[in-house]
């Protein structure tokens, strides 16, 4: 047992009668690590977040958090969770809500009204505690629920998608709390299929797809043992005649064109250099060339199988 | 148990904040009485004055005493038509033409045969209402006697004398002896009781059900079971609804306390004389009663709670939540029917298997010790019966509740849930 996991999963599964949720799956969360848990829709992201909050019980094997398998319930009070169905007590008053939901946490009466009115004061919501919860908008309602999430400074947090439904300011605020918390040494879990979020935010990632790992570990060791030579163009224009050469099997192994720019793969053993020349003598006109890490969008795609990019344009309904 | 009482605090306060439970304290007695005097009071005052036509064929003095007779019941108006035997036919036909055109109410015909036979027809559009109907017999009935005894040469006196009033009073005698409490008191009080406790567990229950419901509707209920079990979150709740309960049943307890200690005072504030009000029997409420009562309800109530509970976290909508509560309903609904039996004959059979059954027994039971010396041993029994019950409902829906309330889409059906209930 390594005491500088503050989670370490090994090997759940879990099954909802004939269907496999998760299959098998360990991880290890580093103690101060921004974590993130990606994957398409119905990977099996929650179903995981839900066995480490001891709401739903793994068939087999076995949830470690701070070092026992008491579970995430006896150890509430040390974690923030922020599930991806999310809500309030209606009629109930703003500051009446915080300080119940953090007693049902264990924390004492007094402190949860003191923490209560701090944070309140901190995300602008200082004039609405007495308001009952419906008379708030829904970004203000949103906030209400960070800080019932925070508001007992635990030391892991852990979110299910948390930018899903936010508006650009809540998404701003929740990052900026995120980051400031991680900087104070709060362990951050997070569950996403937005790469592009991940890819800024995270120092650690586990790709789930069907129910099963497909990779970890840190964001750097990601790139590096994904390898290959990721190349970034964008035309002004003659985007045409260079479209035979993005497409030249010989040099490039897979392409996204994102609109702006196209992201490429090389082929092993094609220089950057030999694809620059043949799109300058092509005749177009390149706005952008350079030589990139593979985004962690290009990983998963490359990971988690045509199937999974799929999954990622749909948006189902979520369990 | 520092959450569980977070979770009693959040509903308690929250219910109590409410308006509802500022209506419905103040709005509850004023229904119970509605409903308790209201139907005898509508049938007593009501009566509108029925114009009947008297057909007088031959049968002498009779038809003008019946008149005296009826008029002085005031809910007649007779006019008296003088006919002959021959003429029957014609008049039946045009009197009842006089019925159908809405001129009269309906028509009596009495005979020279009547007072030997006893034989009278009355036709009319009223002849559904009992009440009118029994006090045209009874007033017959009187008038045709005095008849017969005047043809014998009984002393017009002496019959005077026999139709004098008659006061019958019915006194209930406990074990510890006669109580001076009228029968038609212990009667009134067993009714009260049976309604009170089947409003308070129906109301309460579905309250548990309605906060199990708001909180999977709300989706609040996956960061409460991150942070307490769920048979903690149930617990706290079903003692907080309760709590709200017992707090209202207390304050209604207090209010008619004061009301009845008070009664003449206060009703001297309406202009009432002290000795009308002195006249008027109350029943006595023994401290037997208040403690079965207050036993009943709280096994009652943690019962119905949890099946509500389960109810609340089978379904996903308030309209689902209508229909499923529906045979947790009629449980109730049938023990209330089964108390008026219980009522009329509280030591019998019905009565006695009634108040052992634990779904009915809780407010079966108080309805028989209102009303009649319940043995100890069956009280024991009953009680005994109940308390295992609740624990074994309470824990079933327990199981039930900790997977319902997670689980949305399609609604369970029974073997769905006893499979929930059997999970580990």
């Amino acid at each position: 047992m390594n005491t500088d996991l503050v989670v370490e999963i090994d090997r759940i599964t879990k099954r909802f009668s004939e269907f496999v949720a998760v299959s098998g799956l360990s991880l290890a969360v580093p103690r101060g690590s921004v974590y993130g848990l990606l994957g398409p829709n119905g990977a099996g992201k929650t179903t995981t977040i839900r066995m480490i909050m001891n709401i739903t019980i793994p068939d087999e094997g076995s949830v470690t958090l701070f070092g026992d398998t008491l579970g995430g319930r006896h150890h509430s009070a040390r974690i923030g969770y922020l599930p991806e169905e999310r809500g309030l007590y209606r009629k109930m008053k703003v500051r009446d809500t915080l300080i119940f939901l953090a007693e049902a946490k264990g924390v004492s009466r007094a402190v949860a009204g003191k923490k209560a009115d701090e944070w309140l004061d901190r995300l602008g919501l200082g004039e609405w505690r007495l308001r009952k919860v419906e008379e708030l908008s829904k970004g203000m309602q949103q906030k209400v629920q960070f800080i019932a999430t925070m508001l007992h400074e635990p030391e892991l947090l852990i979110l299910d998608e948390p930018f899903s439904g936010l508006d650009p300011i809540n998404q701003q605020v929740l990052k900026d709390t995120i980051v400031h918390l991680s900087r104070g040494g709060t362990t951050i879990i997070f569950s996403t299929h937005q790469m592009d979020v991940a890819e800024k935010i995270c120092d650690h990632v586990c790709i789930v797809a069907r129910g099963q790992k497909v990779l970890d570990g840190s964001l750097q060791e990601v790139k590096q043992v994904h390898g290959g030579t990721h190349v970034a163009v964008a035309f002004d224009d003659g985007s045409e005649a260079a479209a035979s050469i993005l497409s030249d099997p010989s040099l490039v192994e897979k392409a996204d064109d994102y609109g702006v720019y196209a992201e490429l793969a090389l082929k092993e053993g094609v220089s950057p250099q030999t694809v620059l020349e043949r799109l300058v003598r092509s005749g177009a006109r390149l706005r952008r060339f350079e030589r990139i890490e593979p985004s962690l969008h290009r990983i998963f795609l490359d990971k988690a199988g045509p199937g999974a990019a799929d999954d990622l344009k749909k948006e189902p309904a979520h369990a | 148990m520092h959450k569980v009482w977070a979770v009693i605090r959040r509903e308690f306060v929250e219910k109590v904040r409410n308006k509802w439970f500022l209506i419905s304290t103040i709005l509850g007695p004023v229904f119970l009485i509605a409903v308790s005097v209201l139907p005898s009071l509508l049938a007593t005052k009501t009566g509108k004055v029925n114009n009947i036509v008297l057909v007088n064929e031959d049968a002498g003095p009779l038809a003008e005493r019946l008149r005296t007779q009826l008029t002085r019941t005031t809910r007649f108006a007779v006019t008296l038509l003088p006919s002959a035997p021959e003429r029957h036919e014609a008049v039946v036909d045009s009197l009842t033409m006089s019925v159908r055109t809405l001129g009269i109410d309906g028509f009596l015909v009495v005979s020279a045969a009547t007072t030997d036979s006893g034989g009278v027809e009355y036709r009319g559009r009223n002849v559904s209402s009992i009440r009118d109907m029994a006090v045209l017999e009874s007033a017959l009935r009187q008038t045709v006697v005095v008849e017969r005894l005047n043809r014998r040469g009984v002393d017009p006196a002496i019959v005077q004398a026999a139709q004098g009033r008659i006061d019958f009073r019915t006194l209930r005698i406990t074990k510890s002896g006669a109580t001076g409490e009228s029968g038609m008191a212990t009667f009134f009080l067993g009714y009260v009781v049976g309604l009170v406790l089947y409003m308070i567990i129906l109301i309460y229950g579905m309250g548990v059900m309605r906060s199990v419901l708001e909180e999977k509707q709300t989706r609040i209920i996956e960061v409460l079971v991150s942070s307490l079990e769920p048979f903690q979150l149930m617990l706290g709740k079903v003692l907080g609804v309760g709590g709200v309960g017992l707090l209202q049943f207390s304050i209604w307890g207090v209010a008619g306390y004061g009301m009845v200690h008070y009664r003449t005072e206060i009703l001297s504030l309406f202009h009432v004389p002290a000795a009308a009000v002195n006249a008027v029997q109350l029943p006595v409420i023994g401290g037997t009663l208040i403690v079965v009562a207050g036993v009943y309800f709280l096994l009652g109530y943690l019962l119905y709670s949890a099946l509500f509970a389960v109810v609340g976290a089978s379904v996903n909508t308030d309209s689902e939540a209508q229909q499923a509560q529906q045979p947790v309903m009629m449980l109730l609904v049938f023990s209330l029917i089964v108390s008026f039996a219980a009522l009329s004959d509280p030591n019998g059979q019905v009565a006695l298997v009634s108040s052992l059954v634990p779904l009915s027994a809780p407010i079966i039971m108080p309805v028989r010790v209102a009303t009649s010396d319940v043995p100890n041993s069956q009280l024991a029994l009953s009680m005994a019966i109940m308390l295992v019950t609740s624990l074994v409902v309470v824990w079933g829906a327990a199981r039930v509740y900790r997977i319902g309330i997670l689980m949305y889409g399609k609604r369970p059906n029974l073997k769905e849930m006893w499979r929930w209930a059997r999970q580990s």
